[in-house]
């Protein structure tokens, strides 16, 4: 059978069955099969991203300009950046760790509870933003259910300390609310791949407990978890609707700044500005997630 | 034109990455619509009616139904004229109206826009080559606005306007009826503002409020900011937004409001089985500078965008259409009533603001030839002390100078 008509019966038969064709013919489909999701991106991220781009290195005349990018190294931009950067970082170390605790304890029961935490951390994740601000309002809130229920039964007035859920901790504490369900996602595979083989091993060895953690549990999974913790600074970092539902302003935040900018009524003229905050975000969120990949691909050439 | 910009970024968003190809004018027949300046070159009220019906719809954009009244001006609108409105992103800002006028698709562009006096500047040089984004158009009562709040040629013109006032939950043991009675140990964690300064203007006008009533001024805010900062520092601000879904969930229960805010708040309350009471301050009366109004140059429905603004502007006493008998439109369609008839009846735009507690910017010609309906007191808990204060209202170049102090004030306060 010759090479030209394998192809011709590959087109004839729907390209069904195993055929010897040619190397760049293969590479040609693939090629074709991926132009969807190539447009796709290019289309709802690259196509933005350039907009956004053009748009903050040009100001309101359309006159060339860096001011934008100058400012972003000031004032109050700069002490959003730090606001971000700290919520995101916080909500990052609590979230990581609660979360891993779960992971471990989810690999460590079987059945119907194990299904039930991985559903529940799919849909918790995912229920972010407005929802889980107005739930977090109602609950906590200073006529939140809890709240009342607290007082009614327990006699315990959260509110009379420093407790509120609209200050910074406020806010850190419903970040945690989608970044720990993140962690149990993103961690528990890892968590998975300890064999309990290695654990027999290391009893039948001789090894103690702390031995195998030491030596066993955590070179393995350091690297995922590293992972893991970058993949929550960056969700951490970029949140926008949850902080927006919760604060007036009063807490610096660069996504909250970039509406007030793109929205807002007041600063007018500096559109390009609030264009050059995003692409600060996408410049450190871009540097996170190189961080991620290098740590990925480190992690899977042990 | 509204502080709370949840929905407004994911729709901003959503409008800046739609391409600007736009697809044909929705109405290509009526293009002398486009062009007319005033109600006599566009040939009349009954003309301008008809033409509005044809195009079947208009797009208005960032128009929330309970701020000042609006909702009523809307269903009147649609009730009488028989013409749909779209209203996109409620809960936009003025910088994103201008974006959408720029960028969106023509077919979902919006006709008229409600900007903040800031945004004028931007929207008078926001075109393609650098001109205006609106087309000039003077409404039937153009002279009744005052010529500080109107564009010469008649591409923007002022509408409605709203004092800072205070609202609280009736149920505090103690009510305030001064700015300087929110340092109350009683109001702790509980004193809103709504919004950002540096992105609402209400809250800008807010700030502006608190410095009048603590000895500054218009031209310097400082004393305002030093005032929110000792509300922080003692513990009475809120970090919750005072929006009416904020002030829902019990928190803030004392909070600055626009007086046009205060009836949508209270009917709000009253569905959950909430009272809230409105009071003028005592020792500061300021209101914000006037919205504005421009009729988008690129406007798919240009003749119900015109016969909108000639509705919002209008001094009637008339009636809401929900009074008349309902099947208005559809005789002016068929030809049994004259439009200008029917336009004639209807309470107009400039008294329904004031029925939600705006202040028109008609005002004062309007209570000069008796067309103005009052204002109602039932919104407002009685204070005398209040009344008796001379209205403030700051300049652009004010507001302008008090945003730089505040773009790094407040973040620190």
């Amino acid at each position: 059978m010759s090479i030209t008509s394998a192809q011709n019966t590959s087109t004839a038969s729907g390209g069904r069955g195993v055929l010897p064709v040619k190397a760049r013919f293969r590479l040609d489909r693939s090629f074709l099969g991926l132009l969807p999701f190539l447009a796709l991106i290019g289309y709802f991220f690259f196509y933005p991203l350039a907009v956004v781009f053009n748009d903050s290195i040009h100001d309101s005349k359309h006159h060339l300009t860096a001011s934008a990018y100058k400012a972003l190294f000031a004032g109050n931009y700069r002490g959003a950046f730090i606001g971000s950067f700290e919520l995101a970082a916080y909500s990052m170390a609590i979230s990581a760790v609660i979360g891993a605790l779960i992971c471990w304890a989810v690999v460590k029961t079987h059945g119907h509870a194990r299904n039930l935490i991985s559903a529940a951390a799919g849909v918790l994740t995912s229920t972010g933003g407005i929802p889980l601000a107005f739930s977090f309002i109602a609950a906590f809130g200073q006529e939140g259910l809890v709240t009342k229920i607290l007082l009614k039964v327990f006699h315990w007035d959260i509110y009379a300390g420093a407790f509120d859920i609209y200050n910074f901790w406020g806010i850190l504490l419903v970040y945690c609310f989608f970044q720990v369900p993140l962690m149990v996602i993103v961690f528990t595979p890892a968590v998975e791949n300890l064999k309990v083989e290695w654990q027999e091993a290391n009893e039948t060895l001789g090894g103690s407990k702390l031995h195998y953690i030491r030596h066993v549990v955590l070179p393995v999974l350091f690297p995922p978890f590293l992972s893991s913790c970058l993949l929550l600074f960056a969700s951490g970092f970029s949140a926008y609707a949850t902080a927006a539902a919760m604060s007036n302003g009063t807490i610096p935040l660069v996504p909250l700044l970039i509406g007030n900018l793109v929205n807002g009524e007041v600063i007018a003229d500096q559109a390009n500005q609030g264009d050059a905050l995003a692409m600060g975000m996408i410049i450190v969120s871009a540097l996170v997630f190189l961080l991620y990949g290098l740590v990925l691909r480190v992690s899977r050439k042990r | 034109m509204r502080k709370q910009i949840i929905l407004g970024t994911v729709a901003a968003i959503a409008v800046a990455i739609l391409p600007a190809v736009s697809s044909a004018p929705a109405m290509a027949d009526d293009s002398a619509f486009a062009t007319c300046s005033d109600l006599a070159s566009c040939g009349g009220m009954s003309a301008l009616i008809k033409a509005a019906q044809a195009e079947g719809s208009l797009n208005i954009t960032t128009v929330l139904r309970n701020w000042a009244d609006y909702g009523d001006a809307i269903d009147s609108f649609q009730a009488a004229f028989g013409v749909h409105i779209n209203d996109d992103n409620p809960d936009g800002g003025s910088a994103y109206e201008i974006k959408s006028i720029q960028t969106a698709p023509q077919a979902s562009a919006p006709d008229v826009v409600d900007i903040g006096a800031s945004h004028i500047a931007d929207a008078m040089t926001g075109s393609k080559t650098g001109g205006s984004l609106f087309a000039p158009y003077k409404v039937a009562t153009w002279n009744d606005i005052p010529a500080a709040w109107k564009d010469a040629s008649g591409y923007w013109f002022g509408n409605y306007s709203g004092q800072i006032v205070l609202g609280y939950d009736a149920k505090l043991k103690v009510h305030p009826t001064k700015v300087s009675d929110l340092l109350n140990p009683a109001y702790k964690k509980v004193v809103g503002i709504a919004g950002d300064p540096t992105g609402a203007q209400e809250a800008l006008i807010t700030v502006m409020t608190a410095s009048v009533a603590n000895g500054g001024s218009l031209d310097n805010v400082q004393k305002g900011v030093d005032f929110f900062h000792k509300l922080k520092t003692i513990g009475n601000l809120s970090g919750a937004n005072a929006d009416s879904t904020h002030i829902a969930t019990g928190n803030p229960k004392v909070w600055f409001d626009y007086s046009f805010n205060a009836l949508g708040t209270q009917q709000a309350g009253q569905q959950i089985g909430k009272t809230f009471y409105y009071v003028k301050p005592s020792d500061a009366a300021v209101m914000g500078t006037p919205y504005i109004f421009g009729i988008s140059a690129t406007a798919p429905h240009p003749a119900a965008a015109r016969l909108w603004v000639e509705f919002l502007m209008s001094q009637n006493k008339g009636h809401l259409a929900k009074d008349l008998a309902g099947d208005e439109a559809t005789n002016v369609a068929n030809g049994s009533l004259d439009g200008a008839k029917l336009f004639a009846s209807l309470m107009g735009g400039q008294n329904i603001f004031t029925l939600g507690g705006a202040i028109p910017i008609e005002q004062a010609a309007m209570a000069k030839k008796k067309l103005l309906v009052p204002s109602p007191t039932s919104i407002f808990q009685p204070n005398p002390a209040a009344d008796k204060l001379a209205l403030k209202m700051p300049t652009v170049a004010q507001q302008t100078t008090a945003t730089a102090l505040l773009k790094t004030a407040w973040a620190k306060i």
